[in-house]
């Protein structure tokens, strides 16, 4: 099981002429496949476009604040569309795009293994994920919702917007979610290969391993509360509604018993991909592998008990507001023994500075400044100033854009090579991985000040002494998605002329680099036999190699 | 494929499993950890009862007073004589034995309509009363602060357990299917074990709504 | 149940089956179960109704759990995915609870309960 290193050999990189990719052709192959490579790749061109709907919504958004009045659309549209902006990215996006394109493709090559537990469940997942998709989709056009992704009662048991769909999408987004989690978490218990046990798996399998933990335990819970509402609105049972009797808080309970988890459903499987690609690019063992390990589960664990953050002002008692504060603070404990592991890799590595290391350095610093305004808005106090504020949402966006859109954007560039066998242009990746950077910051550090000055979310208007700051954070958003759409072409463009990359470009020792790139149809030619720790960068005998550009 | 397998040609092994053993061991833990997603997601509703419970306790004292009591009896014993039965079917298979567990498969599903119907009866009482859930209440015995709640997480709680009676049901009726087209043998009868570990789940659910809904 | 204790969870080949009987006599005891919870809760016991009614369910499904559908022979990860789903259903409830046990009673549904829904606009 030698790891294959274009720096010794020099012969120019061959492109393997049957894999996966061409190994059965037409649409029909592509569409009844239960290879779990094709199926990721299927997924990744169903969130790239639920990303470029969402980020549609996003710039729609930030255009119409431009202004303290209206100026693109009407209060009703801009309702609807944040709404949509919400449930596009958060359902149809951010829990679907790790696990569901890079799981996918990634887990049973990291594994050794020929594909995972259940393939055709494996399709299903898919399949549910469109459908779940096509309803969410078919709400937008059957008039919209109104109620924010979160959908509070009773205004979301209330309002005259067309609901029904997009809650019965997401109940079926939800089970697509969990066959997803249920069908990881067998493939890890069942499929390592020979000599691989669960120490010696990848960080970013681990990571997959909490997050589909997640999933398995939290999502059950919120297909019943979207039913529920559901229900409620089309039968008027006033299981949430206080006239009739019924409790709004127990609805919110029920909700942030998922979506608190689901938080760590997206970032956990973007920890893993930056835990896994910074050993690489530091190209040292990464520091502290247990530890990494081990807190992807204590998050995974600790992300349960700490859901009562988000009803600080919802009329929760003030015993439940302390006690889930203070069990807040321990997901920043795990967090920290991750984000010094990584630091410390890096400390004293044979640092290549490629675009996914850009990336990488961005994706640090977000998490850091998006964990820490995490830490500050779990704290009673400080919420109850900022609860519903755009500080909230600069939070929430610093971690779910900083951090999992970056780490997104890492496996993708990371991994484009071993999915495609080819190499983007590295040149236009880092004048993107720059823009995608600043402009990010530039988007949401605006957003903290007018939070904190008091500017709500939601709000179509707002006074004019916003506005600067406004306009500022709108010209943030217009440098990301111009960064976007560079990374569009160039990848595209490498899709088809791209420099042929070699089984194994970055010289990774991840396991999943072990076959050729891209794989072929099973896998291994051969069931691998695992020999040596992931992440092993210095074997006796052999010289650390410094890529340096 | 690799070449491993060639040399132990079980039409029930999918390629990318080494051994039979590996793949079943692979299939118990998924069915396990969808009876984990089916728990937590009937917890969501146990919880929407305790805590109107809590709330309303003289309510739900009283509604639970008014409903068949002798109809919950009845289904309970059904449900676990069904639960008995679906074991026995898996017993017989693992021993070889088609017939035996088809009919205990028979059987199962017997209970199973036996419940649905009784369950069917108990509601349509419930709607000629109008104890119905939330703003359809208009049941004239408890009027109760709550009691409205009550008959809501009733009428939810029964009727995702009596969808859930309807899957089970339709899985027990295609396995036997496939028991009678003699799918199964001592060698291979792990569809059989899933489908009564579901069928135990159902049971388990009532189990608790049981007591919950008539007794308190 | 003593006659359990014989049973181990063997080398796979030597299972085949149970005795018929160990199935009946856990139908049995769940029958008994069923009419002691029946007895019980037409019984005023006050606070202590639903304590025991929960109880000798918990009973009864253990018994479900460990012999119909065969814990006592499941492998680790199969109970420790069981019970993991169990206590994080307990988790629900109790990070409710203590909301409800604490929260001041005027903002609680029941302080001031109508059935009767006013007219929305």
């Amino acid at each position: 099981m030698s790891q294959p290193s274009q720096l010794h050999e020099n012969k120019p990189p061959v492109y393997p002429e049957v894999n996966y990719l061409n190994a059965d052709r037409g649409v029909w192959s592509w569409l009844t496949t239960i290879d779990h490579k094709r199926i990721g790749i299927m997924y990744l061109i169903s969130v790239m476009l639920a990303f470029l709907l969402g980020g549609i919504f996003a710039m729609a958004l930030r255009v119409e604040l431009l202004t303290p009045g209206p100026t693109i659309m009407g209060a009703n549209t801009y309702n609807r569309m944040f709404t949509l902006h919400g449930v596009v990215m958060i359902f149809l996006f951010m829990i679907p795009a790790i696990p569901g394109v890079f799981g996918n493709f990634l887990l049973p090559l990291m594994l050794g293994a020929k594909d995972v537990a259940f393939p055709k469940l494996n399709l299903l997942s898919l399949y549910l994920y469109w459908t779940g998709a096509t309803l969410v989709l078919a709400g937008m056009i059957m008039g919209g919702t109104d109620t924010g992704w979160t959908f509070y009662t009773p205004y979301s048991t209330t309002t005259p917007t067309t609901l029904f769909p997009v809650l019965l999408g997401i109940f079926i987004l939800g089970f697509s979610s969990i066959v997803t989690g249920l069908n990881f978490i067998v493939t890890i218990h069942t499929l390592r290969a020979p000599g691989m046990g669960f120490m010696r798996m990848q960080l970013f399998v681990w990571a997959i391993y909490a997050t589909s933990i997640i999933q398995v335990l939290a999502t059950p819970v919120i297909g019943l509360t979207v039913l529920l509402v559901g229900i409620e609105k089309v039968g008027g049972f006033g299981l949430f509604d206080a006239t009739r009797g019924g409790d709004p808080v127990l609805f919110e309970h029920m909700f942030w018993f998922y979506s608190h988890p689901a938080v760590y459903i997206m970032v956990l499987p973007a920890m893993g991909v930056v835990s896994d690609a910074i050993a690489t690019f530091a190209r040292k063992n990464i520091f502290g592998y247990k530890m990494i390990a081990y807190s992807s589960l204590g998050i995974a664990f600790v992300g349960f008990f700490a859901w009562g953050h988000h009803l600080f002002v919802s009329g929760q008692s003030a015993f439940n507001d302390g006690a889930f504060a203070v069990i807040s603070m321990l997901v920043g404990v795990f967090t920290a023994i991750k984000v010094f592991n990584w630091v410390a890799t890096l400390y004293r590595g044979a640092i290549s500075i490629k675009t996914p290391l850009i990336y990488i350095c961005g994706f640090l610093f977000f998490i850091v400044f998006g964990g820490m305004t995490g830490i500050a808005v779990a704290t009673v106090s400080l919420d109850v100033h900022w609860h519903d504020t755009y500080f909230v949402i600069a939070h929430f966006h610093f971690i779910m854009v900083g951090a999992v859109i970056m780490a997104f954007l890492i496996a993708l560039h990371y991994w484009f090579p071993k999915m495609f066998g080819r190499k983007y242009h590295e040149g236009w990746g880092m004048v993107a991985a720059s823009l995608i950077v600043l402009g990010f910051n530039a988007t949401f550090i605006p957003q903290f000040l007018l939070g904190n000055a008091g500017m709500p979310r939601r709000y179509y208007m707002y006074p004019e002494r916003f506005q600067a700051l406004n306009v500022a954070s709108t010209a943030g958003a217009s440098l990301l998605a111009f960064g976007f759409l560079i990374i569009l072409i160039y990848l595209i463009y490498a899709l088809v002329r791209g420099e042929v990359a070699g089984d194994n470009p970055w010289d990774s020792r991840g396991f999943e680099w072990m076959t050729t790139s891209p794989p072929p149809k099973h896998n291994f030619d051969q069931t691998p036999i695992i020999t040596q720790d992931p992440h092993s960068y210095q074997e006796p005998g052999e010289e650390v190699e410094h890529v340096v550009i | 494929m690799s070449s491993s397998d060639a040399h132990a040609p079980n039409p029930h092994l999918a390629h990318h499993y080494e051994t039979i053993e590996k793949q079943d061991y692979a299939v118990r833990l998924g069915m396990w950890l969808f009876l984990g997603t089916e728990v937590l997601l009937f917890a969501g509703l146990f919880l929407g009862y305790t805590v109107y419970r809590h709330f309303y306790h003289e309510a739900f004292h009283e509604a639970s007073r008014h409903l068949d009591l002798w109809a919950g009896i009845t289904n309970t014993v059904v449900l676990i004589t069904s639960s008995l039965s679906v074991a026995l079917a898996y017993n017989a298979i693992k021993q070889g034995k088609t017939k035996l567990c088809a009919g205990m498969l028979i059987f199962t599903i017997v209970c199973a309509f036996t419940f649905l119907a009784i369950k069917g009866i108990e509601y349509h009482h419930k709607f000629q009363e109008g104890a119905l859930p939330g703003k359809w209440y208009h049941y004239a015995e408890v009027t109760a602060p709550g009691a409205n709640l009550y008959y809501t997480v009733y009428f939810l709680a029964t009727g995702l357990h009596a969808f859930h009676v309807i899957v089970g049901m339709s899985i027990l009726i295609w396995i036997l299917s496939r028991v009678l087209r003699g799918h199964f043998s001592e060698s291979y009868y792990v569809p059989v074990e899933l489908g009564g570990l579901y069928w135990h789940l159902v049971d388990l659910v009532w189990i608790f709504l049981f007591p919950l809904l008539y007794l308190i | 149940m003593a006659h359990e204790a014989t049973e181990t969870p063997a080398s796979k080949d030597e299972h085949h089956g149970h005795g018929v009987g160990r199935y009946f006599l856990v139908w049995g005891l769940l029958l008994l179960f069923t009419a002691t919870t029946v007895i019980t809760g037409r019984m005023d016991l006050g606070a202590a109704n639903i304590f025991i009614a929960l109880f000798i369910a918990t009973v009864k499904a253990t018994l479900v759990v460990l012999f119909f559908m065969h814990m006592t022979e499941a492998p680790g990860a199969n109970r420790l995915v069981f019970v993991v789903s169990l206590v994080f259903s307990i988790v629900l409830m109790i990070g409710v609870f203590g909301d409800l046990w604490t929260r001041n009673p005027m903002t609680l549904p029941s302080a001031a309960p109508t059935t009767e829904a006013p007219e929305r606009p």
